[in-house]
Formats: structure tokens, sequence, C-alpha cells
């Protein structure tokens, strides 16, 4: 292969990593705004809390003496999810809940509120600065020519790839089969019909909270791994990038989410590769705007019906 | 919990000093001790903290100045410029006259415009751009070299002793990092080694694979970063998974253990412009010693910078006999001082006349040592 196609490939492996996790996080703004028409700030916050709980437990367990890596990661995947989703969960039950019914810009600032919050909570009970942690997964693929331009593919991007696509699998088959999924595309249709129809939607709005956390302690516990670095504002990039992610994709669309992550991940790392890498945030957000301009629903995103 | 219990204490502590002040406040002179105490470069300021904490302690045993016992305030600005304008405002509403900070250029240059209409001494000890002393102001001087003299030390190096092929430029896109990468660039051009590339990152950014592929396909065997360590940091130990393997080279805003922790290995080796090592000069082992007692660390580039601001100040004071920052301003320029940081003279604009940076090599164990 040439130099050009091998550099076009590894800028692509590179987008499509990153996509991916910009689509776990996109997940939770798109199914909360899907169910409850609300825009959940907070949500960077709730990955960032994922990627701290995850760095703690593996630093824990390493000082314990504990090898094991798949051991390590397991535990700290199962315990960086369980405490994001009461996170989650907690938010939703306090800054949201008392104001459901409200002005939808009510919500919005309560949200913004609880961001900050979260940020400077982390902030003061773990400290402003970087926290590090070594590198775990290390080595990878390498191939090409070396003389000619060597493409690498680490072990760390195909494990983001590999739990990406396990995660948004089963995410649908459990929004597709399950009679909780059913119940959250009922709500997503009509929430007042859905609660009339005797199903607790109190209980089906936090659910999606639960879940959308859930996926994003997940992609916490995978940037944590890649970049090894955490300290308590990764979340508000990381949220707009995903919340743009979502938006791109069509809000409220679990297939657009996913689909606008991976389009936001590689615009720019395309980007970055063939112009100076200021333009990426540019390019990224310009796209963003022309889509929204020749459809404003997002790529997968269904038209609003205005209903009467 | 332990800690809830200590921050409790801490400002048990706070309250009962400032209740004793308050009380022998005709004998008191605050000093205010701006730069971020909190935010991702805290540990900046944790430095500029050291260094006065120790020069206000040894002027204080010394019986002070004027029969004045130094008080040093802690104002936070988290090295964001609004909140450093912020931070200036009530500076002067507090009524305090004399200033070391702040930290990054960024947040001093707001802060200038209002230190010297309100009539308040400021020196900084760690703020290297040159547009902050351009503006004709009397009462704002600095205890540390400028960006054009660390850029073209670096430049200097890069072409008297590492001589590399093709060299890449990066830049955080802040005031800082692009201005000493600017002076790099220019210094470079200057002498016929055009850089391959020039680019910038954003701040924050998690993500340099794609920049790293770039530096890999243009065989890039050079290049020197302008900004702070936890973006650098991510390059370095990114570039290192990816099998990139350039010499890299920073400013002194990447010189602190952090960048070690961030980058693990791959640190080991990069070169860095900073302040010489001052804790290393025998003029300053008791200071050393003192610092080490109280359980800090005294090695940081702003330490004695902070320090010699603070001896700058208060021999003007002890000079003059007077606390009026225009009449220090004016000894200050007129007289040069030997302090902490060696022999310190001063220009029209408020800039040292001697550059205060050495070329270092930085280790994966968190130290430097000079390079070859």
């Amino acid at each position: 292969m040439s130099e050009f196609s091998l550099y076009l490939l590894q800028q692509l492996i590179n987008g499509l990593t990153i996509g991916s996790t910009y689509a776990l996080i996109a997940i939770g703004y798109t199914m909360v705004y899907g169910i409850i028409g609300m825009i959940n700030f907070a949500h960077g916050e709730i990955y960032m809390i994922g990627s701290y709980v995850a760095f703690i437990v593996i630093a824990g367990l390493l000082g314990m003496g504990l090898v094991s890596l798949p051991i390590i990661l397991i535990v700290a995947l199962i315990v960086a999810v369980v405490i994001s989703s009461t996170y989650g969960w907690t938010v939703e039950r306090v800054a949201y809940r008392p104001l459901r019914g409200s002005n939808r810009l009510i919500p919005l600032i309560s949200a913004i509120g609880m961001s900050i919050f979260l940020q400077n909570f982390v902030g003061i009970s773990q400290g402003y600065r970087d926290v590090a942690l070594p590198p775990q997964v290390v080595g990878g693929w390498t191939f090409g020519d070396p003389s000619v331009f060597e493409v690498t593919v680490s072990y760390m991007q195909l494990m983001i790839w590999a739990a990406t696509l396990i995660t948004m699998t089963a995410l649908t088959l459990f929004i597709s089969r399950s009679r909780m999924g059913r119940a959250c595309r009922a709500c997503s249709e009509d929430l007042g019909m859905t609660n009339l129809l005797g199903i607790d939607t109190n209980k089906i709005i936090a659910l999606t909270f639960i879940v959308g956390a859930a996926l994003a302690a997940i992609a916490g516990l995978l940037l944590g791994l890649y970049y090894g670095v955490v300290n308590p504002f990764v979340g508000f990039i990381a949220g707009l990038k995903a919340f743009t992610a979502a938006v791109l994709g069509g809000i409220g669309s679990i297939p657009g989410a996913m689909l606008g992550g991976l389009v936001l991940g590689v615009t720019e790392a395309m980007t970055a590769a063939f112009f100076p890498s200021e333009y990426k945030d540019v390019v990224a957000f310009g796209l963003l705007v022309l889509i929204l301009l020749f459809r404003p629903s997002g790529l997968l995103g269904k038209p609003e019906v205005e209903k009467v | 919990m332990k800690k809830i219990a200590k921050k409790l204490m801490t400002l048990g502590t706070v309250a009962a000093l400032a209740g004793a002040v308050s009380i022998a406040n005709a004998e008191t002179l605050k000093i205010g001790l701006a730069g971020p105490a909190t935010g991702p470069v805290a540990q900046y300021g944790d430095m500029q903290k050291i260094g006065v904490m120790a020069a206000i302690d040894d002027i204080n045993k010394a019986g002070g100045i004027n029969g004045m016992q130094l008080e040093g305030v802690i104002y936070d600005d988290a090295c964001d410029p609004k909140q450093a304008v912020a931070v200036a405002n009530k500076i002067v509403n507090d009524g305090i006259q004399h200033v070391v900070g702040h930290l990054c250029s960024s947040s001093t240059e707001p802060a200038t415009d209002i230190y010297e209409e309100e009539g308040v001494l400021m020196i900084t000890a760690a703020s290297t751009s040159p547009t902050i002393t351009e503006k004709g102001f009397q009462l704002i001087f600095r205890t540390i070299g400028l960006d054009s003299l660390q850029g073209s030390l670096a430049a200097d190096h890069i072409l008297g002793t590492v001589k590399p092929q093709r060299i890449a430029v990066i830049h955080d896109k802040q005031q800082y990092g692009e201005g000493l990468a600017t002076a790099v660039k220019s210094k470079l051009e200057g002498n016929n080694l055009t850089p391959v590339m020039f680019e910038g990152v954003t701040p924050g950014d998690k993500d340099f694979s794609a920049l790293i592929a770039k530096l890999k396909k243009n065989n890039i065997d050079f290049v020197y970063y302008g900004g702070y360590h936890p973006e650098l940091g991510l390059i370095l130990r990114q570039s290192s998974e990816k099998g990139f393997n350039a010499q890299f080279m920073g400013p002194e805003g990447i010189v602190n253990s952090d960048l070690a922790k961030i980058a693990g290995d791959a640190v080991e080796g990069v070169l860095a412009t900073a302040p010489k090592s001052f804790d290393q000069n025998p003029v300053n082992q008791a200071r050393v010693e003192a610092i080490k007692a109280k359980g800090e660390d005294p090695t940081g580039p702003f330490v004695f910078t902070a320090y010699a601001a603070v001896e700058v100040m208060t021999n003007a004071i002890k000079a003059t006999g007077k606390t009026d920052p225009f009449e220090l301003a004016d000894h200050i320029r007129a007289n040069s001082l030997d302090t902490a940081i060696g022999n310190v003279k001063y220009n029209e604009k408020g800039d040292l006349t001697e550059s205060t940076f050495l070329v270092y090599q930085l280790h994966k164990d968190g130290t430097k040592t000079p390079a070859q």
C-alpha cells in the first residue's frame, strides 16, 4: 500500500476509536432527551466520575498486589458502573424529578448547576490536579512497511472497539426485546399516554438515567485507561463532544447517537490529518451546523411532529 | 473524613490568625499572593506560595522591616484571566498595595491594568510573556526572564547542540505557549532551519493520536512544544505507545513532577528551558533547609523567583523607609540587588536585564540535570 493509503488508514483507526467513546457517552444524552425532552448537562460529569472510580479501584487492586489484568478490569468495570449509575439515579431524583412538568428551561438550568456542583465536588474531594495511571494494556499490532509508513493498532484501541460493539449490541437488544425496553420506547412515543396505561413512568425515567450513566461509566473506564489521565474537568469537553454527536445523529435516536459519534470522531481525525490540527474543532462543528441546516432533525432523527 | 477534619482545622487556624492580625494591625504589612491555588496548574501556585512564605518567615524572624511584620495573603485566580481580574479588584479593595503574582501570563496581563491604575506594586515570579511589560507601566516588575529570551535560548540549543533535520513546532494556542513557539520558530527561520510543521492543539484535549500520526508521516525528528505539562504529558505518552520517537523540548511550563506521572518513562531525555536551579546555589542552602524542614519542596522552578520577588519588594521598603508603591518602583529601577536568584537589575520596562534560564534534561523520576 502507498504511504497515503496507510496514513489514511491510521487516521481512520484513530478517528473510529475516539468516535466509539463519543458514541457511548452520546447514548446517555439521547435516551434522556428521547423520553423527557430535556438535555442532561450533568451527563459528562457522570462519565468523569466513572473514570475516577475506575482509577481508584485499579490503583487500589494494584496496590493490594493483584496482578491479573482481566480480573482488575472486570472489578473496576463493575464498581464504576454501579457507582456511576447510583450518581445518575440520584441526580435525576434530586435535581430533575421535582422539577418535572415545569417550564423546559428550569430543569436545564438545574442540570447545568448539577454539572458545576459535581465538577467541584470531585475537585474538592480528589484534588483538582491530573491524576495519572501507568499504562495497563500495552502493546499492539503494527503493519505496513516501516520505511514507508507503519500503521499501529494498539490492544487498547481494539479493546475500546470490542467493548463499544458489545455494549451497543446489548443495549439494542435490551431496547428492542425486553419488557423494560418496550416500556422505554412507549415512554418516548408518548409519556402521558404510557402513564395512563398503567406503566410507572417515573421508574422508566429513572431506568433511562441509570442505563445512560452505566454506558458513560464504561466510556470513563475505557478512556481513562486509553489516556491514563483524569481530572475533574474532563467531563465538560467529553460531554460537549458527545452532546454534539447526539445532535448530529438526531437527538432522541439511539442508532443516531452511535452514528453521530463515529462521524464526529472520524471527521476530527481526518481534519487533523490534512489541515493544521487547530482547525479540528472548526471543521467538526462547522459540519454540525451544515447538517442541521439541511437536516434539522439530524442524520437519523425523526422530524418533530407538532402535537396539537 | 480525615481530609475534611484537616480542612476544618486549617480554616480554624486561618480564622484565628485573622483575629490576631486585626489586633496587631498597625505593625503588619500585608503582601498579596496571587496565583492558582486550584485548577489544573495549581502546583505552580504552590511553588510560588512556598517561596513567598519562606521569604516572609525569614524576614519576620529577623525582626521584620522597619518594625513591621509581614503577612502573606493568598488569592486564588485558578490561572483564569476572568478570575484574575476579580482577584486584582479584591486585592485593591482589601487595601493591599504590594503583590507577588500573578502566575500564568494570561492572568497577569489583565491584572496589571488594574494594579497600575490603582497604585499597587506587582512583581510576578513566573509570567514570561513579553507583552506584560510593554505597556509602559510604572509598577509592574518580574523576577523571571522573558519568553523571548527563553525561546531564543531554546532555539540556540536546537541549532547548536541538537541539530535536528525536520522540526515540528506545536503550541497550545494560549498566550504563553504560542508566544514561545513563535519565538522559537522565528529564530530557527532566521537561521535557515524552517520548521516542517507549526500547529496548535486545544488545551484540555486528551486525544493527540491524529497529530502524532501526522508527525510520524512527516518524519519529524524534533518537536518543540510551547505550553504546559498536561497536554505535553499526553503527547509524550501517546507518542511512545504509537512508536513515534522524536526528541521533545519544552519551556519551563512543562517542568514539574506531574509530567513524569502522566507520561511515565517517555519523559526520559526530554529537554526543557527552565530557570536555573536556585536551590542548588550555595547562597540558598539555609533557605532550602528551612523549606524542607516545613515538609515542602524547594526544587520547583518558581520557589526562589518568588522568594526574590519578596526580597526586591522588602529591600526597597527598607531602603526608602516608605511603603508607597511609586517610590518603591523608582528605587527598584534605580538600584541593583543581590537576591536568592543572584544579582537583579531592572531596565526601564521592569524586566530583568539578564536571563535566568538554562537548558535542562528531564528524567522519569521527576528530576532534571543540565543538558550537555
